[in-house]
């Protein structure tokens, strides 16, 4: 019986080559050859290896095949440069071979991750990308993979929480980050310190979540005037920075951090993306309604220098809008963003303390809108909001006027629970019965 | 149709061993199909024809040392199987049986760098596998962890001129991918991010005139399989001729709402 085993191995995986000729994307027979390959002691990894460059030649997107190899590669274990250089012979085949950029992404970070910065990839092996990536783009704009991995390489960069906002009142203490933190992470790193006494409470999502980017701290202190309040944070390197709140009116204290949109390149990877918006504009020049080479260009410039570049960013997209269809929304609710992130940066320098839309364009969404959690006042009137932004309105904790007033609200589902005093709803489609029914339960002044 | 005789037919795929569904009498229980059971059996109303506790021990069974599940016990592994495990025992309300932080970290490892989502650790993404780890998320109210722009634009990219959506860069379009992306949209609140318009006259020319069923592209043969997805697809398009559909469960919202779930859908 012993004896006869490694021919029923072998059997087995006759049996799945066979299958596997007649249906290549079989999920059960690649698992079963797996199983094979696993159980015998002598496996030939070797073999599977060819097994795998094979079926990658017949086809080369073939997922099945490529995570296939993948289990063979954690099993002979060949250099990654040589799995690394395996999706550059791939790719200089046929640069459309987006499986092939799947992998090199993944070979790519294992190989060359940046460890002293903290960076995804190592500076001359991103700059390096950079240049293979374009070229591979420049070679058929109008094929889709290069560019992906090329938006990738864009926003390999680090990426560190931080505190945006703290707002103290009498009925309510809330924080806002700049992007989703748990639970744990405001338990542990963060201390609200008034008249240099930590406070000892307890933390709240606004959504209810073990995740969120706005937390209410519930204590029992009493908040009056004249007192001494900031936050002790721990950011990503553990060190301790200090947010001092100041007193915006009675009763009332607001402490804001600096904004900061922009992404940090290393300087080679910087000098590399200047010249690379540099051919993308000659590119454009002599194919203007390219929209690869357009948004291209356009993500370039924002990636640059958000602020320098913003009314050309803008423009870009009110074009790309315009010749690419299909992605009307996208583009609008980019706009939106990258509007936003402009202002926010004009409103905390100024120490706004009402939330307006101050620019030429409408918005289309809501990001960011914590940053906005401690304004009394938000004006959003004259927009494009349509109702699927209702439930985001959660952040808006301190919020005692809301305008809704002329903007394209078809239905109340998914209005939170405020504490407005007033809220306005005129000029949009609304059902009467509806805003009736959010009467009945809202304590302030409705104007509809 | 008899529900009678579906509903006993489905009591009689309950494996008493293992506690799993198989597809058909005297099969081996799967996850999938103890899905699509415990899916039938909640639009009835009838989760009292089988086994639950049952169910649920399968399912914990299934369950690996990284979070990850296996479909059954030979032990594949994929991220449709999370998907599955999560969908059962939430609408069974026993969601606590398993280990739902591992759950997590297990789909989450299988990001990659176009933020998309594969069958496993590594895997390229691809938009049918998309809908399982963002449904999973949904499940477990950690849509936090996306990077919602950055895979709603790659989904919305799928979009092609003739209106239909593929599953991968670079492939044809196919109607499932309409119920594949649109939900996934739908759970990152971005479904306007692809042409409605264009995308519905796609589904419609799906459909078979004689049988009315929907295939996978124009002109070829109809199965039931395109037929659910084009059907749940124009829902989530906003067609009131027919019942509304749950995005992260590919059920009826009356469904949903009456065993008050409530997948995570983002903010935007």
């Amino acid at each position: 019986m012993q004896k006869s085993m490694p021919n029923l191995y072998d059997s087995e995986l006759q049996l799945t080559e066979y299958c596997l000729k007649v249906n290549p994307k079989s999920y059960g027979s690649w698992h079963h050859r797996q199983w094979v390959l696993i159980t015998r002691p002598d496996p030939d990894w070797k073999t599977e290896l060819n097994l795998c460059n094979k079926y990658l030649k017949m086809d080369e997107r073939n997922f099945h095949t490529w995570h296939y190899r993948s289990f063979v590669v954690s099993k002979c274990q060949p250099s990654l440069k040589d799995e690394f250089d395996f999706t550059t012979e791939k790719l200089l085949d046929n640069f459309s071979n987006y499986s092939a950029w799947h992998y090199r992404s993944k070979m790519l970070v294992e190989l060359y991750p940046d460890v002293k910065g903290g960076r995804p990839i190592e500076d001359s092996h991103h700059k390096h990308e950079l240049k293979m990536v374009q070229s591979a783009a420049f070679t058929d704009p109008d094929d889709t993979s290069a560019w992906f991995y090329q938006r990738w390489l864009l926003g390999a960069v680090k990426n560190n929480v931080d505190l945006a906002v703290i707002s103290v009142t009498p009925s309510n203490t809330s924080l806002a980050f700049s992007q989703y933190v748990s639970k744990d992470f405001v338990n542990s790193k963060i201390e609200i310190i008034i008249n240099d006494l930590p406070v000892s409470g307890e933390w709240l999502s606004c959504i209810g979540n073990q995740y969120d980017n706005l937390w209410i701290f519930k204590h029992n202190v009493l908040i009056e005037d004249g007192l001494d309040i900031k936050v002790q944070y721990e950011i990503e390197n553990g060190q301790k920075q200090v947010l001092s709140c100041v007193p915006i009116k009675p009763f009332t204290y607001v402490g804001r951090n600096k904004v900061n949109f922009q992404k940090h390149y290393s300087v080679p990877v910087l000098n590399e993306l200047k010249d690379q918006l540099e051919s993308c504009r000659q590119l454009l020049a002599m194919e203007p309604d390219n929209k690869w080479t357009l948004l291209t260009t356009t993500v370039f410039l924002n990636c640059i220098n958000a602020k320098l570049y913003h009314t050309e960013v803008i423009d870009n997209l009110k074009t790309l809008k315009s010749i690419d269809k299909l992605r009307a929304g996208y583009y609008e609710d980019l706009k939106t963003k990258w509007c936003i992130e402009n202002q926010l940066y004009k409103d905390y320098e100024n120490g706004e303390l009402v939330f307006k839309v101050n620019f030429g364009e409408k918005i289309s969404c809501l990001p960011h809108l914590q940053y906005y959690s401690h304004c009394e006042k938000v004006d959003l009137s004259n927009q494009n909001l349509t109702s699927k932004v209702l439930p985001s309105l959660i952040v808006l904790q301190n919020c005692k006027c809301l305008s809704l007033k002329n903007n394209k609200l078809t239905s109340l589902r998914g209005f939170p629970s405020l504490a407005l005093e007033e809220l306005d709803l005129q000029g949009n489609d609304l059902d009467i019965n509806e805003v009736n029914r959010i009467r009945e339960v809202f304590k302030g002044n409705i104007i509809f | 149709m008899p529900k009678g005789e579906i509903i006993e037919f489905i009591t009689s795929c309950q494996d008493s061993e293992s506690g799993g569904i198989s597809a058909s009498i005297g099969h081996d229980p799967h996850i999938l199909y103890t899905l699509s059971a415990v899916q039938v059996l909640a639009m009835y109303d009838r989760l009292d024809a089988i086994d639950v506790d049952g169910v649920v021990r399968y399912i914990v069974s299934l369950q690996q040392e990284d979070g990850s599940f296996d479909g059954d016990k030979w032990g594949e592994v994929d991220t449709r199987f999370s998907f599955c495990a999560v969908m059962i025992l939430s609408l069974l309300h026993r969601l606590d049986a398993i280990n739902i932080n591992k759950t997590v970290d297990f789909v989450l490892s299988c990001m990659n760098f176009d933020c998309g989502f594969g069958s496993k650790p590594g895997s390229e993404s691809h938009a049918g596998l998309i809908y399982c780890c963002v449904g999973t998320l949904s499940i477990c109210k950690r849509m936090d962890a996306l990077r919602a722009d950055e895979l709603a634009w790659w989904l919305c990219e799928r979009q092609l001129p003739s209106g239909g959506l593929n599953g991968r860069p670079e492939k044809l379009p196919d109607l499932c991918y309409s119920w594949w992306v649109m939900s996934s949209l739908s759970m990152l609140n971005r479904i306007h991010w692809v042409d409605k318009k264009s995308l519905e006259q796609f589904i419609l020319a799906c459909q078979d005139s004689e049988t009315g069923g929907f295939s996978d592209r124009p002109g070829d043969i109809p199965d039931p399989f395109h037929t659910v997805f084009g059907l749940a697809g124009l829902s989530l398009l906003g067609d009131t001729s027919i019942k509304l559909v749950n995005p992260t469960y590919c059920m009826p919202q009356e469904t949903i709402d009456r065993l008050k779930l409530e997948p995570q859908v983002l903010h935007i």
